[in-house]
């Protein structure tokens, strides 16, 4: 009884060691049955040269390679900002700006069935007010051509692939896109011409003023009974002046960095550049859009001060209360006859700078 | 049909710029365009690798993605050309690309950007094969031949690869394991008795049982 007793303990303990042992057991026939990993030294290099990869404030520090080919980043074995350039172009600027632009024409197509034309209140009189002169128009007429072939070119080499191409076909479509980067490269300078003749001529008349801030804060009176008086600029030119100077600038000036890609500049300096150029463009186009829309069949009489020089008396109280009362108050109203005989001259033109 | 593809072994590149040299006479590369280019990282500290670098034939190519005339096709091999009768040289495709592959000569007035040129794999252009305009543009057509671009041809150590993808991997994956990590990883093959053979691999890294 004893012996079985103690020979059963044995068994017991040998089962219990045998079942701790047994894990242990297993883990070991596995081990040396698991597959051999071998690293891929081209893993490690790959990470080591890819600075997307690394953390930011180690990609900035990354150390760049070195090449017997010389040229701007050569040395440099992946680009990290092209993918995401790629991504801002195709993924964020064609439909962003797409429908931003869309957008802004089907609103203005809205107002224009909403609000319709605005009129002169009490029709056109038969005085009429200098506006601008020669130089001026010549200035706003030379940035408008500038600004509108730059901005068609533009848009054929940003939609034309989407739009144009599926029905001009590769070889018509390339040669338009050609002559729209050719155009687009050699008239981009004048825009900046424009630009500085632009900003030289109308600066002192956009300063804003008192009175502007009630003039925003009435909408323009556009939507309202009554104008808001203002200048000889309001509160909106004066915006406009300042989104064309600071927008346009921008446009103006990333554009050089993208024409001219013969000062060393790298590809992250011409991708930022681009995507400030890009968006600049988008935003003044839709500005520009309400601009032109305003300036001709959104008001009536508005076209003419950029046209023939002279706007109506009446419409000048209207929209430029305050600029049409100075007119009035210095003598400078003229009678509407003589614009046929003293059209080609401005006497006033001078005299008129003082008038704000 | 085959994806070509290139594959640079940087365990074997020296450095020498023979596929350089060979891609650029090869194709009569235009003046200030290299379509191929060797980088060294590290280069005189310890770990330090050189990789041959061009175009990569990208499957979701980001040049093709991003040109505004759709200039670029992919061939039946995989390969992304491009067609310099439809390209205006807006360079679009040199910002989007990671691996610096288009190029433009720079030749024209006021630094404007001529016909961007690019690593063909010698496989010409959309022109008929190895004819003269084809020649001209995009340089040789070996592809067409039966033959492989001759930056890997002429690689002295064979560290470039080029060809069929299935085919280069499985060259390179056999060196990598006939290597068995002990280039790299001393530890591994010298210290830790754990390792075994796998089966079906052969040369150094084997082990006796």
């Amino acid at each position: 009884m004893l012996i079985n007793h103690r020979r059963v303990l044995q068994l017991l303990a040998a089962l219990l060691l045998l079942l701790i042992a047994f894990p242990a057991f297993a883990e070991d026939v596995a081990s040396s049955h698991k597959p051999v990993t071998v690293p891929n030294p081209a893993t490690d290099l790959w990470r080591a040269v890819n600075p997307q990869q690394l953390p930011p404030a180690q990609a900035a520090m990354f150390p760049r390679g070195g090449s017997q080919v010389q040229g701007v980043q050569s040395g440099v074995l992946i680009n990290q900002q092209g993918q995401s350039w790629r991504h801002f172009r195709m993924k964020q600027l064609l439909p962003t700006g797409g429908y931003l632009l869309a957008g802004a024409m089907l609103a203005v197509l809205l107002f224009y069935f909403i609000r319709g034309k605005v009129l002169i209140r009490d029709g056109e009189s038969d005085k009429k007010i200098e506006r601008y002169s020669v130089y001026e128009r010549m200035i706003h007429w030379f940035m408008a051509f500038i600004f509108l072939f730059l901005g068609f070119s533009g848009l054929i080499l940003l939609f034309g692939r989407s739009l144009l191409l599926p029905w001009m076909g590769p070889e018509l479509f390339s040669i338009l896109a050609s002559a729209a980067k050719e155009g687009h490269n050699l008239f981009g300078p004048l825009f900046l011409l424009a630009l500085v003749l632009m900003f030289l001529k109308f600066v002192i008349r956009n300063i804003y003023q008192k009175g502007d801030l009630t003039w925003l804060l009435k909408g323009g009176g556009i939507i309202g009974e009554h104008d808001v008086p203002s200048n000889f600029f309001n509160m909106g030119e004066k915006t406009l002046f300042w989104l064309l100077i600071i927008v346009g600038g921008l446009i103006a000036i990333s554009g050089v960095v993208l024409l001219f890609p013969v000062f060393e500049q790298g590809r992250g300096i011409m991708e930022l550049s681009h995507v400030v150029h890009a968006i600049a463009a988008v935003i003044m186009l839709t500005v520009i859009i309400g601009h032109i829309y305003i300036g001709t069949i959104g008001m009536q009489g508005a076209t003419e001060g950029m046209t023939s020089g002279y706007c109506d008396l009446n419409w000048a109280k209207d929209h430029h209360s305050w600029w049409a009362q100075r007119c009035i108050d210095e003598g400078k109203v003229l009678p509407k006859q003589q614009s046929v005989d003293g059209h080609t001259d401005n006497p006033d033109s001078a005299s008129r700078e003082g008038v704000q | 049909m085959a994806r070509m593809k290139f594959y640079c072994d940087a365990e074997r590149c020296i450095e020498c710029n023979g596929c350089v040299t060979a891609c650029k006479n090869e194709n009569d590369v235009p003046w200030g365009v290299n379509r191929r280019r060797v980088v060294t990282i590290k280069d005189g500290e310890a770990g330090e690798r050189s990789l041959s670098v061009a175009c990569m034939h990208c499957s979701d190519a980001p040049c093709a993605a991003v040109c505004p005339v759709n200039c670029f096709y992919t061939t039946d091999d995989g390969l992304v050309l491009h067609d310099k009768d439809i390209c205006i040289g807006c360079g679009y495709c040199f910002y989007a690309c990671p691996f610096g592959a288009p190029q433009f000569p720079e030749d024209g007035a006021f630094a404007s950007r001529g016909k961007m040129d690019k690593c063909t794999f010698c496989a010409g252009g959309p022109e008929e094969d190895n004819s003269a305009e084809e020649r001209r543009k995009y340089g040789s057509n070996r592809l067409a031949e039966g033959k492989l671009p001759l930056c890997a041809e002429m690689c002295a150590t064979k560290a470039l690869l080029a060809g069929d993808a299935s085919v280069i991997s499985d060259i390179y994956r056999k060196r990598v394991v006939n290597r068995g990590a002990s280039v790299l990883d001393w530890g591994v093959s010298y210290q830790k008795a754990s390792l075994r053979s796998s089966k079906g691999m052969k040369g150094k890294a084997t082990m006796e049982e």
